[in-house]
Order: C-alpha cells, then sequence, then structure tokens
C-alpha cells in the first residue's frame, strides 16, 4: 500500500502537509512508468521557480525521461515556496526514492482542502481500474 | 516479455475501439503538423488517430527539453520547430512521420512506456519486412550511426529504437498530458545532409512513390498488430481552426530559444 500520510492526484502526484505548507511529489507508479525500472532513464525535470502561484490542477512543471515527457499537475492552489534543487540535478534520486528525498515542490497553501483528492487506498483502486 | 506477447498485449482489451480514424497530410506546414497533434492530445474527445504526414518545407524539429545550443544544425537550417514530445532533432526530409494519439487507459498505452514503444516498434519492424528490411530494436550497446554532439535524434541511439543493417533508422518519443498519449514516430526514407550514416529505405524502395509505397505498408502492419481497422478521414473544421491556433507557437522565438 502506497503512504497514507498524503493525498493523490489520479495522475499519480501527490501532496503532504508539512506545517503550513505543502509538499508535492509523484509516486513509484509514475517513476516505473517513465523508466520501467531504470533510474537512469529519467533524463530533465522543469520546476517552478519560488514565487509561482499555482492553480488546482494547474501544470507546474515537466519530467522527461528517455522516452516520454509528462506534465506535472498541482494537486491544491497555493504559492511556490521551495524547489528540490537536488532532484533537478540528479534525477536518480526521484527515481531510488519517489516518497521523501524525491518530493518535488514546497507550496504554501490557498486552500488545504482534500476532499477532491484521492486517499491511498483510493489512489490503489485507480490504479486498477480497465479501459472502459 | 516475448514479440508475440508484447503484440497480443495490445490487441487483447475488449474495450479498446477497433476502428481508428486516419488522417493523411501530404507536404504539410511544420506549424500544422505540430499543432493538429496538440490539438488533437488535448481533445478527450477525439477518436483513436493515426496521422500520416509530411513536411513542406523541409524542416528541422528539435525535442522538447532540447538545447538549442546543443543542435549545431538549428543556427542554419532555414525551417525550424520545437516539438511537445522530447528526444533529438529530427531532418523532416526523405521521411515519413506517424503520430498515434490515445487514451493512456488504452491498451496499447497503459503499461510503462517502453512496452509501448516495443508494440509500436514491432509493427514498424513488420511493416518494413515486407521490402526485405531486416529490422530490429537497437538493443544495448549502441549503433555504428552514433554521433557525438550533433543533437541529431538518429545519431543518438537507444535500445527500443529500430535499426537495420546496425544503423539506426525510426525514432519515436511521446508526450503525455491530461490522460492521453501522443506518440510520435519518424522513418528515414532517404539520406539527408544533416543525418549521415544512419539506415535509411534507399536501397529497399524505388525512390518514386516511396512514401506512398511504405505508408500502405505501415497501415497494413498497423491493422495487423494491432487489430484495428483505419478509416481514412480529414480532419474536422474546428480540428483544423486549433490546428493553426496552436501551430503559430512552434516555429516562434520563445519556444524555439525556451531552452
Amino acid at each position: 500500500m502506497r503512504p497514507d500520510d498524503r493525498h493523490y492526484l489520479p495522475s499519480h502526484e501527490w501532496v503532504k502537509s508539512d506545517g503550513d505548507t505543502v509538499v508535492f511529489g509523484i509516486t513509484d507508479f509514475a517513476v516505473e512508468e517513465l523508466s520501467h525500472g531504470n533510474e537512469d532513464d529519467l533524463v530533465y525535470c522543469d520546476l517552478p521557480e519560488p514565487g509561482r502561484k499555482l492553480a488546482q490542477g494547474e501544470t507546474f512543471g515537466e519530467i522527461e525521461s528517455v522516452k516520454a515527457v509528462a506534465d506535472l499537475n498541482s494537486p491544491l492552489p497555493g504559492e511556490v515556496v521551495e524547489v528540490n534543487k537536488t532532484i533537478e540535478d540528479h534525477l536518480q534520486v526521484l527515481a531510488r526514492d519517489p516518497w521523501d528525498k524525491g518530493w518535488l515542490i514546497r507550496v504554501k497553501p490557498d486552500d488545504t482542502s482534500t476532499s477532491h483528492l484521492l486517499d491511498a487506498e483510493g489512489y490503489e483502486a485507480s490504479l486498477g481500474k480497465a479501459d472502459g | 516479455m516475448s514479440r508475440s506477447s508484447v503484440l497480443s498485449s495490445a490487441r487483447s482489451d475488449s474495450a479498446s475501439p477497433r476502428t481508428w480514424r486516419l488522417i493523411e497530410s501530404w507536404d504539410a506546414s511544420p506549424e500544422f503538423n505540430m499543432g493538429l497533434d496538440e490539438a488533437l492530445l488535448d481533445d478527450p474527445g477525439a477518436p483513436p488517430t493515426l496521422r500520416l504526414y509530411t513536411w513542406s518545407p523541409d524542416t528541422l524539429s528539435l525535442g522538447y527539453f532540447q538545447k538549442w545550443a546543443d543542435v549545431p544544425a538549428a543556427a542554419n537550417a532555414a525551417t525550424v520547430v520545437r516539438r511537445i514530445t522530447g528526444g533529438g532533432a529530427i531532418h523532416h526530409q526523405a521521411e515519413l512521420t506517424f503520430s498515434i494519439v490515445l487514451p493512456q487507459t488504452h491498451a496499447l498505452f497503459r503499461d510503462p512506456v517502453p512496452l509501448s514503444y516495443e508494440r509500436i516498434h514491432a509493427a514498424l519492424i513488420a511493416a518494413l519486412s515486407e521490402f526485405g528490411v531486416e529490422a530490429a530494436l537497437a538493443g544495448p550497446g549502441g549503433l555504428r550511426s552514433d554521433r557525438e554532439q550533433t543533437g541529431m535524434c538518429f545519431h543518438a541511439s537507444t535500445p527500443l529504437d529500430v535499426a537495420w543493417g546496425t544503423r539506426k533508422g525510426a525514432g519515436s518519443a511521446q508526450r503525455r498530458r491530461g490522460g492521453r498519449v501522443l506518440h510520435h514516430g519518424s522513418i528515414k526514407l532517404g539520406s539527408t545532409p544533416l543525418e549521415g550514416e544512419i539506415a535509411t529505405l534507399e536501397e529497399f524502395l524505388p525512390a518514386e512513390n516511396v512514401v506512398q509505397t511504405f505508408a500502405a505498408a505501415l497501415l497494413r502492419a498497423m491493422e495487423t498488430s494491432f487489430a484495428v481497422r483505419f478509416e481514412r478521414q480529414e480532419p474536422s473544421a474546428a480540428e483544423q481552426s486549433a490546428a493553426r491556433r496552436l501551430g503559430e507557437r512552434y516555429s516562434s522565438a520563445a519556444f524555439l530559444h525556451r531552452r
């Protein structure tokens, strides 16, 4: 089971509270989808600068693997206050630890409501859905 | 995963539509080509679509994250665009481009990205075999066509590229957004000055009607590989309008020089 101390978007981003800020990241499923277990397949990541205002669901960055570019979407609205510079230069950190050291950005949220997000159980269930 | 199981897993999903739209755009402008692909990617109501297209004028396209300075040919190319898919630069001359746009939940794309490449490139390999081309996935270890510091896609092989004669002859890139996937593919029909020493179809197909000849083979291979039927259609008026609107940025200075 994925960590239950955070909430999720169906597009595989997670958000976790940390004091008066929240931290965004992507799940191991997203990493696996892009890299298929090869950590060196993650090649670029574009993240926003501190000060950028994000709307809920807005694309805040992109990540490229050897074979795909994928959008990174904001689970909550707010202002970017910190960016994980480590993973911008060393994407292997994200590949190895997407839940902790591989966090992407820290945001001061405008709204902390998570009613539109999935809990861990809901995210797990979403992964098992077939094409309809 | 064996080749047969790679193919069967792309067509075994009974819920995936069996009829795909085919849009052919011959000698289309680079802005229209890129704009229409983006319009289809961002339209959740668009049907499953395969596009086959060529470019006029001949165009150099850069990958989304590629640095302008890493492509020496860009400074002197008459026509340059930047794609929204990744990878290296491609010279769209003597070349066939295809794009596939589907929901990410489709059987072709729902598994890890590399598996979708295996499935699509298996169809390419089948099409090439019609002309006696002994193509295969490049595998590890590099190819004779690899060159440093050109920034060209066909000079930088990856294991999932399609190669023949130990040189790269076809490659792909994807953009995933909003639960949908745009898959770009490029097959070199002939050689160009910017992409020397790569694999082409020059020795396998006559120059006359080479695009149409190979395109027909590719359609047959995809129909078999993906268990689909293609219906030729023109893009709708709304799609054409969106393509023109979206296409403007692809050759804009801001987008070209974003990196």
